[in-house]
């Protein structure tokens, strides 16, 4: 096991540098070698410093540190961190040539307490490592101060992040948004987004916005609405009738075959596009549909159509072609693909519905539908969706929910979700499960389908259902719910829903392309061979490794979003997209798939997590979060009401609401 | 200001502030409720007009609870909290920001124009900063010599970014922004080029140090050794409050307060224009054309017996009749009242006009008879109450900047939404949720096409007249409309769907001044009764409304502008009276220059050697509003008076001790003193109609050629009276055509390249300027430069078909 040298990350000190007995244990979330090949040696941050190596200079690595930030992140937008900062780094270069005094080191302690005062976090989060560096490598900061030693020459890497911005997958730059939003600067926080989020009408809108999870401000009183603030800038552009700026890029020979318009496949070839490399994306659905499980997976009344068809449009004036109406594997093989196009890039989404596991589900019945994905892409596409009067929807997730509230709005006189755990439990947003209650839905939590009942003509009338509750603990500790006995009863309707899950249908991919599927069946790609100190394999919260290429065993070939990761997230399969046409790019232009330093060291951050729930932040909470108007009472899901719910931000309410962010930026280092 | 507008506000909170309870609304600032209580906390970056910054961090409180120093500026209050705004730590920590904000800060006060008046100064001096601790490596950085009108040097910049932000909240630009990191931050224009922007000087005013200084004003002298006077503009129709600082009785520079109506904002002609006053050709001594048709100096008093002597012959010979007078909207209300006088009374003509009938005077007859008032119906601070404004022809900052920065406030801080229709690109199209791009000369049809989708769309409420004119704009279908407009009926639906709560309707130069004005200002008065909105006239100049109201038109039976340059050339009028007007820069100029050559008499009181005052039989200097006492009355009906600042140069006199004295000799009467005027001025009443009507007038269809030329006011400049002011000549010289991209590759000129402008037989040869956003078809050339010829090529609207060729 790597040994740690030396660290106060996390708040507390371990020193083994002169330890003679056994060291003292810590492990970090960081792996051992940054890529897999060079050791990590140390790495130094918001929270302090690292040490892994004790032949790192930890001195040089600090002064290093402080310049960096002064010259690189601090915004300059207040003295104490302006000149704080480079009165920090001007001494600290002073250290390393010979020309500092022992005393002046003193003056780090100093501007620390003088930095907590600074407007953002960037500056005062930086002082904390080189302050814990000055107290506890003293004697060799002053080494330095008297010429008997000189400092090394090491090799250093930075990475700028905020907690809200790591835990977004597609990495948006939020905090510059935001601030951009604060100055009245819509357009400029528009593109920002579009540097890493090329559909920010949707994902103001839909996106289950994981940053806000991770935001500082929460620490105070609540987070700052995010989402919405992504939604202000999206739609100030199209509410003043500007245009997206044109793609300047120079574009070039090659091209890429994208297999699905949805979220990955589109802003693959964005990003390529952005980057001179036209793509042809091939979709299954008719023109019109395009924008995959955003079009047919999210109702109208939360992603309005025009302003969907809106951000594709724009993608297509980057210079993409979609063609529609062409299912990859029946209408164009994959081979055919490949020979056309100089890369593939398979983001076929995951729009197969899952079975229930329930008695009769296989039987073909009437008012028995395949799925909640295929009923709310009919209901989508206006064709019909079979659904009767009664309809009972089962599952806890957004799709579920999704179809009761789509169901209402298609006319049905009674909507019901069957969900086998309680409210709480549901994977379901809560905002979305609350807007199905408004809207007249009925739950039933805790109960489990058992057999759909039909009558003669084999129509269904009913699902025949048991009641759950909570199980002793398993092995794992985890209760599970159980079936209670006796206590199974009947909820009369004509239709049943299955909203349990959806997976990728991938049987376009011919068995012999040397493509992998997993047993999830997702595609697998290639990754970083990254591992910890226990010699285990870094993964991703879906279970994926860390920081993959996202090319396939089949050179060319690389996969994206859902059918890829696993059925998450549009702005996780953005972020997937992004960093998969980087890599396509890269591939085109060099003919090697990789990434680079600061992608995996994005990924590295991630994974040791940049934001602190028990963090405490102090801050006076005076100014309460904002929330968007919304169209309230039953009527908005009366039938054929499409009109979207949820209403936004005034310019002066988003504006207000962009003034309560805290700007947590922070950077990392690492010395290789 | 307050910290957040989505807040409940009508909520009371309170807190305790060293020791003491306050109560504030909810949604106040430290910083406020401090005051409140007469606790001044110091701050640096801190500007009540824009948002807040928190940058220079001088303001640290201490609230109990929080274990950090929270910035009083832009921290809102919270129910409860005790705050300390003196303690030790708290005086550390605020000496130590300084000391830091200091750290390389150049110690050349004794040349830097803002010392005396430098807040960083003040701050240090307030806090007794009077050590240093920190240091780092010096590195400078460039100074901005390269600027127009404006120089900056960044190594004094604390980086407030108050600069930055007037400039983008307040007028829209945002030509400036923080580059770079760290140390090296500093406030640049974002192309890195040198500043190209409205020079309004907004940001010298907001700086807090000698950063941003006025380029004109450098090494004038120190601020205390100036005299500072109010005063109100008198170049646009806003109607600013203005401070002259005034040395030897001349205006050095103009800045404007804070605490001002117009929030101490001001525009180029503003702060830059009193470069006219000091103009090295403003006129010094009374002229009198001798036999040999030369201008000689003479003395007041031989001058003034010549104009009189000369008038008394020719109303003895022709009657009164034969005499007419040309007021200004440029003059006070007490010299306009009195020119009316002199004209109607003294001189016993009825012949009495201005430039105003190229379309004001009109639009207000119109006014009063649809609404029953002239002017705006609303002071323009009301403008931030609106829902909806719809700005029809007009570029707001180009026209009257008060007016455009209200709109932009509206729009950006207020939520107002904002429809702009204009043939030509405007400065406040950026903020506009629909823009409606129309045919020059089709503004009748703009107007009836809103109207009609108001009416469509359900925006519009049961007006009087409702019915009669919806079977009158229906015989106009939408086809016909988007014929004459270029805009269709979507278009129009899509900008009446904007409209909701209080609407706004302003109206400016190209409705006023269109080929079709009749139908277009009815149309414009129309769709504010169909909205039940506030009605904002638009007009270039300080004194229009004013001039108006004090009677400068024609009397019954009297002949108007037209009508009088018609009579000259009939023999009808052979002595006219020219006050502060240059007739030789309206439309029709060349037909004008012949007809004043026929005068047996021409006077003109200018401050200018201008074509007309070239003319005169007597030319008497006059005195420019710095240099006199009066009122003006801007177009939203607000009369403000002032007094003198500065001296009139040479012999030049105020107009009304020009006129009074002719008054006195004309009528054997005594001279009237301002006082007496003011006495005999009856007060203006003005009331909106509670029930105004519908009045139908049908556009007229114009046969438009491929190319229209639209002259109009452009920005950074102010009728041709800053054409004499050397300042605003820096940033805008001459007059030049604009064109877009397509009309410019079709003719294959470059920026700089000269063009030929023909229309009616005349041609004026001017460089090209390229503009984003100028439609195919469409030149713009400006209104300012009398010299350049372009009025020649006028009849009467701004817009005219005409051809261009390269060269």
């Amino acid at each position: 096991m790597a040994q740690v040298v030396f660290s106060t990350w996390g708040g507390t000190v371990v020193d083994n540098r002169t330890v003679t007995g056994e060291p003292v244990a810590a492990s970090y979330r960081l792996p051992v070698a940054f890529d897999g090949q060079q050791p990590l040696r140390a790495m130094m941050g918001w929270d302090g410093v690292i040490v892994f190596d004790k032949d790192v200079d930890v001195p040089a690595m600090a002064a290093e540190y402080m310049q960096r930030v002064q010259t690189l992140f601090c915004c300059g937008k207040c003295t104490p961190g302006k000149k704080g900062t480079k009165v920090l780094a001007d001494l600290l270069q002073k250290v390393l040539k010979g020309e500092a005094k022992p005393g002046d080191l003193d003056q780090v302690a100093d501007l620390n307490v003088l930095l907590q005062n600074c407007k953002c976090t960037l500056c005062p989060s930086s002082t904390k490592p080189v302050l814990d560096a000055v107290t506890h490598y003293r004697a060799d900061f002053e080494a330095l101060c008297d010429g008997s030693r000189q400092p090394k020459n090491e090799k250093y890497l930075h990475k700028i992040t905020a907690p809200c911005m790591d835990k977004c997958p597609a990495h948006i730059d939020i905090p510059k948004y935001i601030e951009e939003i604060k100055n009245y600067q819509y357009s400029d926080a528009l593109a920002t987004i579009r540097e890493n989020m090329p559909m920010p009408a949707v994902c103001g809108r839909v996106c289950p916005h994981p940053c806000e999870a991770a935001c500082r401000r929460k620490n105070v009183d609540d987070s700052v609405n995010i989402m919405v603030l992504k939604r202000t800038a999206s739609d100030y552009e199209w509410m003043h009738k500007m245009q997206h700026p044109a793609n300047t890029a120079v574009m070039k020979k090659k091209t890429i075959g994208i297999v699905g318009a949805g979220p990955a496949g589109l802003a693959a070839a964005y990003y390529l596009a952005l980057q001179g490399y036209r793509s042809t994306i091939y979709e299954t659905l008719p023109e019109g549909f395009g924008g995959g499980m955003v079009a047919v997976g999210i109702p109208a009344y939360r992603m309005p159509r025009h302003i969907l068809q809106r951000d594709i449009d724009i993608i297509q004036t980057m210079g993409v072609e979609i063609v529609y109406n062409c299912r990859v594997g029946k209408d164009i093989s994959l081979a055919e693909l490949k020979a056309k196009h100089e890369a593939v890039f398979l983001a076929p989404g995951a729009h197969r519905s899952k079975p229930m596991g329930v008695e009769g589900e296989d039987k073909g019945y009437k008012g028995f539908l395949t799925g909640g994905i295929d009923f709310l892409r009919e209901a989508y596409m206006g064709r019909p969706t079979g659904m009767g009067k009664k309809v009972c929807v089962v599952g806890g997730g957004n799709t579920a929910i999704d179809c009761v509230r789509v169901a209402l709005r298609e006319g049905a006189e009674e909507s019901v979700l069957l969900y086998r755990r309680s409210r709480k439990e549901m994977p379901a947003d809560v905002w979305e499960v609350d807007g199905a209650d408004e809207e007249g839905v009925k739950f039933e939590f805790q109960v489990l389908p058992t057999k759909i009942i039909v009558d003669a003509n084999e129509q269904v009338t009913g699902v025949e259902c048991v009641r759950m509750a909570m199980g002793e603990p398993d092995a794992s500790g985890r209760r599970r719910p159980e079936p209670v006995p006796g206590s199974e009863f009947v909820v009369e309707c004509d239709t049943v829903i299955p909203a349990i899950g959806q997976d990728a249908d991938l049987s376009f991919i011919p068995p012999d392309m040397g493509i992998d599927i997993s047993k999830w069946n997702t595609v697998i790609t290639k990754y970083i061979p990254l591992k910890d100190a226990a010699g285990k394999g870094l993964n991703d919260s879906m279970g994926n490794p860390l920081s993959r290429t996202l090319i396939t065993d089949c050179d060319g070939v690389f996969a994206g979003g859902d059918a890829e990761i696993g059925p998450l997230t549009v702005v996780a399969c953005i972020g997937n997209a992004h960093r998969a046409a980087n890599v396509i790019a890269r591939y085109l232009e060099e003919g090697k798939a990789y990434l680079t330093e600061q992608e995996i060291f994005e990924d590295l951050l991630t994974y040791l997590g940049v934001y602190d729930k028990n963090e405490s932040v102090a801050w006076l909470d005076s100014a309460d979060r904002a929330g968007q108007k919304e169209v309230h009472g039953k009527a908005r899901a009366s039938k054929g009401n499409y009109q979207e719910v949820e209403l936004g931000f005034a310019d002066s309410t988003a504006q207000a609401e962009a003034d309560r962010c805290l700007r947590c930026y922070r950077m990392a280092m690492v010395a290789l | 200001m307050a910290h957040t507008e989505c807040c409940d506000t009508n909520k009371t909170i309170t807190l305790t502030i060293d020791g003491t309870d306050v109560q504030v609304p909810a949604g106040t600032t430290i910083l406020d409720a401090a005051s409140k209580l007469g606790i001044k906390i110091p701050t640096l970056c801190y500007l009540e007009k824009i948002s807040t910054t928190g940058a220079c961090r001088v303001c640290a409180v201490h609230v109990e609870g929080v274990a950090r120093p929270m910035t009083a500026c832009n921290t809102p209050v919270k129910e409860g909290i005790k705050v300390t705004t003196q303690s030790p730590e708290l005086e550390q920590i605020r000496k130590k920001t300084m000391e830091l904000m200091l750290v390389n800060h150049p110690l050349d006060c004794p040349v830097c124009d803002a010392a005396g008046e430098c807040d960083l100064q003040d701050t240090c001096y307030g806090l007794s900063v009077s050590k240093q601790e920190y240091a780092a490596d010096l590195e400078r950085l460039q100074i901005r010599y390269d600027w127009s009108l404006l120089e900056s040097d960044p190594n004094r910049c604390i980086l407030c970014e108050k600069c930055v932000k007037v400039c983008r909240e307040i007028t829209g630009v945002g030509a400036i922004e923080t580059q770079s990191c760290g140390d090296r931050a500093v406030v640049e224009t974002i192309s890195g080029k040198p500043l190209d922007c409205d020079f309004c000087g907004n940001c010298i005013a907001a700086c807090p140090t000698g950063t941003l200084i006025s380029k004109p004003f450098k090494f004038s002298g120190r601020p205390w050794s100036f005299e500072v006077k109010n005063g109100i503009c008198g170049f646009c129709s806003s109607g600013c409050q203005i401070e002259y600082h005034v040395q030897n009785g001349k205006v050095a520079r103009v800045t404007s307060d804070d605490s001002t109506y117009n929030n101490g904002n001001l525009c180029i002609n503003g702060r830059f224009g009193y470069s006219a006053f000091n103009a090295p050709q403003r006129l010094t001594q009374p002229l009198v054309k001798g036999v040999d048709g030369i201008q000689k100096s003479a003395t007041w008093d031989a001058a003034l017996a010549t104009a009189v002597s000369a008038t008394k012959e020719i109303v003895a010979k022709y009657g009164a009749a034969a005499v007419a007078g040309i007021g200004s909207p440029r003059v006070t209300n007490e010299e306009s009242f009195l020119f009316a006088k002199l004209i109607k009374e003294a001189v016993g003509s009825a012949n009495l006009d201005s430039e105003a009938r190229l379309g004001y005077a009109q639009a207000q007859e119109l006014q009063a008879k649809m609404i029953g008032m002239t002017g705006a119906t609303k002071p323009m601070d009301a403008l931030e109450q609106a829902g909806c404004i719809i700005v029809l022809g007009s570029d707001l900052k180009a026209e009257s900047a008060g007016f455009g920065y209200r709109a932009i406030k509206a729009a950006t801080k207020h939520d107002a939404k904002l429809v702009i229709a204009s043939a030509r690109p405007t400065s406040l199209d950026k903020f506009a949720n629909s823009s409606l791009r129309y045919k020059a000369g089709s503004e009748g049809f703009v107007a009836m096409g809103l109207a009609k989708a108001a009416i469509n769309q359900n925006k519009a409420v049961a007006a009087e007249g409702l019915d009669a004119f919806k079977q009158a704009v229906s015989a106009t279908s939408f086809d016909q409309i988007q014929a004459a407009t270029g805009l269709d009926e979507a278009a129009f639906n899509d900008a009446v769907s904007f409209i909701n709560g209080q609407v706004a309707v302003m109206y400016g130069f190209e409705f006023i001044r269109s080929a079709d004005a009749a139908a277009a200002v009815t149309g414009a008065l129309n769709l504010a009764t169909l909205t039940a909105a506030d009605v904002y006239p638009i007009d270039e100049k300080n004194n229009t409304q004013g001039m108006l109201d004090m009677g400068v038109a024609p009397a019954a039976g009297g002949k108007d502008l037209f009508a009088i340059v018609e009579g000259i050339e009939k023999g009808e009028i052979r002595c006219l009276y020219v006050m502060g007007a240059d007739l030789l820069q309206l439309p029709n100029s060349r037909k004008i220059a012949a007809a004043l050559q026929k005068l047996e008499c021409l006077v003109v009181l200018d401050l200018f050697p201008t074509a007309t005052a070239q003319l005169a039989n007597v030319l008497l200097p006059a005195a420019a509003a710095p240099e006199k006492a009066g009122s003006f009355t801007s177009t939203d009906n607000r009369t403000q008076s002032f007094t003198a600042a500065a001296s009139a140069p040479g012999e030049a006199r105020p107009d009304l001790v020009i006129l009074g004295d002719l008054y006195a000799r004309l009528s054997g009467g005594a001279i009237p003193s301002l006082a007496a005027l003011q006495q005999e001025i009856k007060p203006v009443v003005k009331k909106k109609l509670e029930r105004p009507a519908l009045a139908f007038t049908a556009p007229q269809a114009h046969a438009a050629g491929s190319m229209t030329l639209l002259v109009a006011p452009f920005l950074r400049h102010n009728g041709s009276y800053t054409s004499w002011s050397e300042n605003n000549l820096l940033v805008a010289a001459e007059a030049v055509v604009r064109l877009g991209a397509a009309d410019a590759t079709r003719l294959g000129v470059k920026d700089g390249d000269n063009v030929t402008v023909t229309a009616s037989g005349a041609s004026v040869t001017l460089p090209v300027q390229l503009r984003d956003g100028i439609p195919a078809g469409l030149a713009l050339a400006p209104t300012h430069f009398p010299a350049s010829g372009i009025s020649g090529l006028m009849t009467k609207s701004a817009s005219l078909t005409v051809t261009i060729a390269k060269g």
